[in-house]
């Protein structure tokens, strides 16, 4: 067992080491973008090191731990972070935080006060995400490299703070710093589009994709305080205080109400969900079984003589439906608010992701956004909106994300992937053309997560690091030719095979993990997404059709990237006019590192994916515990029998 | 896990083989050794072969079932879907090994000869490499996603092999167009891999797959649905209508690629999948008929397509296509009749065509390595004393393709002809229609027969004329690429008389195979029928021999003295369809490429559209404070009065209220 505490600290360095980077390349720009890029290349190169040492115990105690499940063991009812600094118990096993960051609001003065909480946490979806985050960091500095010279200590900064925001947000267990720190990523990419894209229309650019996510995240501002003021509690009306549920005991039975603090942690949020709905089950069960018997009394009453009986009878009847009309309202009202709070909460995370027909702002900032940027853009930025799919939407409107999430956002991604893979295939510049195939892919994304199923949860969670990988790694390429030849109009380019051969086979490379061929990573994930499609429980007719719209998707990304390759790699040889003198090189060693690290783990992940879904196995299980429990509710309420 | 005294052992090592000769040969091609990157390739294919042999050798006397499996860990595993590095030996993947490594390792041999000096010798091996093992990977699988795996390692490969030459724009089209009309079918594979795991109980093993559909049959409609999904990706990879487009353009490639695609390594993908789900395919009448229909069909439309050509390699490519759709045509007499007699008449044929087409391409390199890379047969003829051991091999290659009696072609084309009758004289359902395919299937081997003998008429007879692109010094080839021709010519010869109608021994150890046990049972159990006894049919053997001496015979009357061509009368405007090959290319150009390309220019254009949309709401705001911005005009008298207003619309409605 690795020193927690040791850990716990090192997930604070890995949060904040790269403000003191920015620090310092900020300083060091000062000097001349040599020493500038010297510290961010050094200082990226070390914090990739301090993530991998993070990454690797905390790999460990996650498999260890989905190793240690017994067969037919009972998921967890909430996400189980390890290595929370401010874990009040030293070995870690309260998965909370002491660490408050404000009070809010007034409780009973014995209970601990409400408090936005400092709540970070390792668990099985982010690990993997900020290693990839750290990776492509370092990638875009090297990317960066000979293209960035004018205020270099400035772009650099920004570059590592944005890094520090994302990680920020994926590490979050607390739903208002994750919004926190979801909105501070605005900030510096908005600077970095504006100030250093390659376009003539890149202040139009940084404005509008500045503008629409926050429109777009003002609607899940909205949400979570919505989330978190009605989170639902077995509350009584006539009762003088609001009661809460904070725990379920050992046999998972609900511990009987008792005031509690309002919670911001989503592990709280998110059992209170599913005990409210519990204790709500047992008390239509109950109103159900009084009516039942008042039924059955009322029955015998009217058959014997006594008429004072046959009326008591009769008014217990009465007063039986009536409660069990109250009990159905109570759910009734619950669910016509979730409603609205889900597509409010929702909506910040699919502008992010983006789902068509919110992704207008993307092709504009990806051609903008310099190569580098675009990389971490598409690579985990747009994970942010995924992960925030996943960690705060279907567990806390799991009933929802049931009956909204296939319907409506299911069929958005399955239309993504068709009409964004048409529109790839349009595109004359190759970085519009990749922005297009990061849509059409994360559209299956999105398709397969909505089939809540632990095949599609997977899917889409080993999809968040894969597409990373290899949506990022695509965009590092295209700025390969940007920094020579400062043009991406693929029209211009023909035959690179001759003239480049070693990019050329990079470049085949991720564009091969792109199109999902087996043996690199794309597949895998692909598949498991795939497989949710089909299993019985999403299969009806339009699930069926949704499973032929995502797998028309492997010959459909097949048929962009192959024309893409014929036109830039194959027949002779074309380039646009050099912009300096100096011949254009082959892969010089720093790019070599920046795009052959990342080919080399679509590779090994593509063959030994085994471990990383091991380790994610059993967050996963709570996401799909949480959405079964709601898929059951949904499901019996379709039923007549009750 | 990897025993090598095991026979999976061995042949797994077998299999893995040609992965290590491919990252050898490309090492090789890093270093100034560049020149030997063939020896790795061809030592590890020879090995491999060696091996398999080996195994074949241990394993093929005995009785009952024979399968051997073996898990090497979990590739990936979430939930219901688990998949295994599971891989399977019996006598249908042991042959397929035995076939592709044995063919793959002449091929490798004539390569080294005939890509002497070009500058991607390396990269041209490593490929070679690649492209076995995928294959060998593909039939050693046993789950459906390690067969994907190879499969779409055949598909890739192929694609990097065609475009070889990637300085030439057709060979760049050629290899996309190869890539994306296999994978056009892979749709359909992956969807009916994704339904049978579905309705097999989540199992993705064949084994325990195919055991839990007989025990628990699903509905025959999603049976027919599964078959005829698997068959789609099988119609991509193996050329079959409507997707056979592009195979003929394949042969931009290197011509041993060519060898290998065709013989060994890349179409009888499909055949070996429909083989290896023989046991779902007896569940469904059906999905049987449409698979013969479809075979029958291809097989007689490339055949017609084959006379016209004027490409030696191009009339190959048809004979390939129209050869596979011989192999299905018997896959799919399958549900008619035991699948003992059709998958193994299927596979037969497979393994005959192997070798004669191996050796109708590698002797067609030939011609083309003394002709200066011409390929065209209207620019040379009377090649034969020029080129005597070309002209012998490509003869005898000729001969059994046209299925000349004792030659290994006819033996196999006779098993599936014989078949289709039994189909037709069976108590089926729909067994009628399979006469039919019997008489499109004999009219097909005529057609054979005429076009092989045209070209090779064309090429060999008549007056000696050599291109002038040959540089005067056309010669026989060098004898390294000799020595694979005369292998295969002998193969061509005997390899069918040896392995199945002497002794039998082809078809008695393929149906130890459980895919074709579970497939026979099931057609027991489906058809109620006592097996019949299967021999030698001398009217089918008859009726072939007439109609391959038949079609050698026109073509001799027309072609003898070689070119120029010479239509009959009457025939001009067939012949003009066949040249131009039915304009099946221009068609699918109108009716596909054309319409999607034009979909995406629109998908674009609504693109912008979306965002002309997005920008207009987002001017919303402005607009409103244009509306509002005149009322605030800095007049003070304007705001009193908007005072007044105000208060008396105010007291108005509170009187009226109050008063009413």
């Amino acid at each position: 067992m690795p020193n927690t505490e040791a850990i716990r600290i090192l997930v604070l360095a890995v949060l904040f080491a790269p403000v003191l980077v920015a620090l310092a390349a900020g300083l060091a720009g000062r000097s001349g973008y040599r020493a500038a890029r010297r510290v961010a290349s050094l200082g990226a190169l070390l914090h990739l090191g301090l993530t991998i040492l993070l990454a690797i115990p905390s790999a460990l105690v996650l498999i260890d731990r989905s190793n240690q499940e017994a067969p037919g063991m009972q998921a967890a009812s909430q996400f189980q972070p390890i290595f929370v600094p401010g874990d009040p118990q030293r070995d870690g096993g309260s998965y909370e935080t002491a660490w408050n960051l404000f009070p809010v609001g007034t409780a009973d003065p014995a209970l601990p006060p409400p408090a936005i909480q400092f709540f970070v946490g390792i668990d099985g979806l982010n690990i993997w995400l900020v290693l990839l985050t750290s990776l492509l960091t370092y990638v875009s500095v090297l990317v960066s490299y000979g293209s960035i010279r004018e205020r270099a200590g400035g772009y650099y900064a920004w570059l590592f703070l944005l890094q520090s925001a994302i990680i920020g947000a994926f590490l979050s267990f607390d739903i208002v710093l994750f919004y926190i720190f979801f909105e501070l990523t605005l900030i510096p990419a908005f600077f970095l589009i504006g100030c250093w894209g390659t376009g003539g229309g890149r202040r139009d650019a940084a404005r509008k994709f500045f503008l629409y996510t926050l429109l777009g995240s003002l609607f899940t501002l909205i949400g979570i305080f919505g989330i978190v003021l009605t989170n639902p509690t077995p509350v009584s009306a006539t009762m003088p205080k609001p009661q809460y549920v904070i725990a379920t005991d050992t046999k998972g039975q609900p511990i009987f109400p008792k005031a509690g603090p309002v919670s911001f942690s989503v592990n709280r949020l998110m059992r209170n969900v599913s005990a409210w709905n519990r204790i709500h089950d047992g008390k239509l069960n109950a109103a159900n079984a009084k009516l039942a018997n008042a039924a059955k009394a009322d029955e015998k009453a009217r058959g014997g003589r006594d008429a004072l009986a046959a009326k008591l009878a009769s008014d217990g009847l009465t007063q039986a439906e009536r409660d069990l009309t109250t009990v159905k309202m109570e759910r009734e009202s619950y669910k016509n608010l979730q409603f609205w709070l889900f597509f409010a909460l929702i909506a910040g995370f699919i502008v992010k992701v983006p789902l068509i027909p919110f992704h207008t702002w993307l092709p504009a900032t990806y051609s903008e956004a310099p190569p580098a940027v675009t990389l971490i853009f598409t690579g985990v930025l747009a994970k942010l909106g995924t992960l925030g799919l996943v960690r705060i939407v279907l567990p806390l409107c799991p009933d929802m994300a049931v009956q909204q999430g296939m319907a409506v956002f299911g069929f958005l991604g399955a239309l993504g992937i068709v009409y964004a893979s048409f529109c790839a295939y349009a595109q004359r510049d190759l970085k519009l053309l990749a922005a297009y195939s990061s849509i059409s892919h994360l559209g299956l994304l999105v398709l397969g997560m909505f089939t809540l199923s632990s095949e599609g949860i997977t899917g889409a969670a080993l999809h968040m690091v894969n597409h990373g990988l290899t949506a990022g790694t695509m965009f590092a390429l295209i700025g390969f030719l940007a920094e020579r030849y400062r043009t991406t109009d693929m029209n211009l380019y023909g035959g690179l095979i001759g003239r480049f051969p070693q990019y050329a086979f990079l470049m085949f490379v991720i564009c091969l993990a792109s199109v999902g061929l087996p043996g690199l990573n794309n597949f895998i994930s692909e598949m498991l997404l795939l497989s949710a499609l089909f299993a019985p429980e999403t299969a009806h007719t339009l699930g069926t059709g949704f499973g032929i719209a995502a797998a028309s998707g492997i010959f459909l990304s097949a048929w962009y990237t192959m024309t893409m390759l014929r036109k830039v790699f194959f027949g002779p040889v074309n380039l646009p006019p050099q912009p300096t003198d100096a011949e254009p090189r082959d892969l010089r060693s720093h790019e070599w590192a920046a795009f052959g690290l990342p080919a080399l783990l679509c590779l090994v992940l593509g063959i030994f994916p085994q471990p990383v879904i091991r380790s994610m196995k059993a967050d996963v299980n709570v996401i799909v515990k949480q959405t079964d429990e709601a898929r059951e509710r949904v499901n019996a309420e379709k039923s007549p029998s009750r | 896990m990897l025993d090598p005294s095991s026979p999976l052992g061995l042949s797994l090592i077998a299999a893995s083989l040609p992965f290590f000769g491919a990252v050898l040969s490309a090492f090789l091609g890093c270093t100034r050794f560049g020149r030997f990157a063939h020896l790795p390739a061809i030592i590890s294919f020879a090995s491999a072969s060696v091996m398999s042999a080996i195994v074949l050798a241990g394993v093929a006397e005995g009785h009952g079932s024979l399968a051997i499996t073996a898990d090497l860990g979990t590739w990936f595993s979430v939930d219901r879907l688990n998949v295994d590095f599971s891989f399977l030996l019996d006598p249908l993947s042991l042959l397929m090994l035995a076939t592709v490594t044995f063919i793959a390792t002449l091929i490798a041999i004539f390569s080294a000869g005939y890509m002497r000096g070009d500058s991607g010798f390396a990269r041209y091996f490593s490929l070679m490499g690649l492209f076995v093992f995928a294959m060998c990977l593909l039939v050693m699988a046993n789950n459906f996603f390690i067969l994907l795996a190879g499969w779409e390692g055949v598909g890739l490969c192929s694609y990097l092999l065609v475009g070889y030459y990637y300085a030439k724009p057709s060979a760049a089209a050629a290899a996309r167009k190869a890539f994306l009309v296999t994978r056009l079918g892979d749709v359909g594979l992956v969807i009916g891999i994704f339904l049978l795991w579905q309705a097999g109980g989540y199992h993705t093993r064949f084994d325990s797959l195919f055991e839990h559909i007989a025990k628990h049959p699903p509905a025959s409609g999603t049976i027919t649905a599964i078959c005829l999904l698997l068959f789609c990706g099988a119609v991509g990879k193996s050329a079959q209508l409507p997707l056979y487009v592009w195979l003929p353009d394949a042969m931009e490639g290197p011509t041993p690629v060519s060898a290998l695609i065709h013989a060994a390594t890349m179409v009888t993908a499909g055949v070996f999948l429909l083989a290896r789900c023989a046991p779902l395919f007896v569940m469904s009448p059906e999905a049987g008929l449409i698979v013969a229909i479809i075979g029958g069909s291809t097989a007689f439309l490339a055949a017609f397509l084959a006379l016209a050509q004027n490409d030696l390699k191009r009339v190959l490519a048809y004979s390939t296509v129209s050869q596979l759709g011989f192999m299905f045509l018997a896959l799919g007499s399958s549900g008619a009749i035991s699948p003992r007699i059709a998958v193994v008449a299927a596979m037969f044929h497979l393994f005959t065509h192997a070798f004669f087409k191996a050796l109708l391409f590698l002797g067609s390199g030939s011609v083309m390595h003394a002709m200066g890379n011409v390929i065209d047969m209207r620019k040379f003829g009377g090649l034969r004393k020029l080129m005597p051991w070309t002209h012998a091999t490509f003869l005898i290659g000729s001969a059994a393709l046209a299925g000349v009696p004792i030659l290994s072609g006819f033996w196999s084309k006779d098993q599936i002809l014989h078949s289709l009758l039994e189909a037709g004289e069976s108590h089926a359902k729909y067994h009628t229609i399979y006469y039919g395919l019997f008489a499109v299937a004999a009219l097909t081997a005529g057609l054979t027969a005429f076009y092989t003998f045209r070209a090779y008429f064309l090429t060999f007879w008549g007056e000696e004329r050599i291109p002038h692109e040959a540089h005067g010094h056309a010669h026989e080839s060098p004898r390294l690429m000799l020595v694979p021709l005369v292998v295969l010519a002998a193969g061509a010869l005997l390899a069918g008389v040896i392995v199945d109608p002497l002794t039998h021994w082809f078809g008695h150890f393929l149906e130890r195979s459980p895919s074709i046990e579970h497939a026979h049972a099931g057609y027991l159990a489906h058809s109620n029928m006592v097996e019949t006894a299967h021999g030698f049919h001398w009217g089918v053997a008859g009726l072939s021999t007439l109609l391959a001496l038949g079609g050698i015979g026109a073509a001799a009357s027309l072609y003898r003295r070689g070119g120029p061509e010479k239509v009959p009368e009457g025939l001009k405007s067939l012949y003009a369809l066949s040249l131009n090959k039915l304009y099946v290319d221009e068609a699918y150009d109108l009716a596909v490429v054309k319409p999607a390309e034009m979909l995406a220019a629109t998908g674009r254009q609504f693109d912008a559209f979306l965002d002309a949309i997005a920008r207009l709401l987002s001017y919303a705001p402005r607009f409103l404070a244009a509306l509002l911005r005149p009322l605030h005009n800095g007049l003070v008298q304007f705001y009193a009065l908007g005072m007044v207003l105000g208060l008396a619309v105010f007291i108005t409605v509170v009187v009226f209220r109050s008063a009413r």
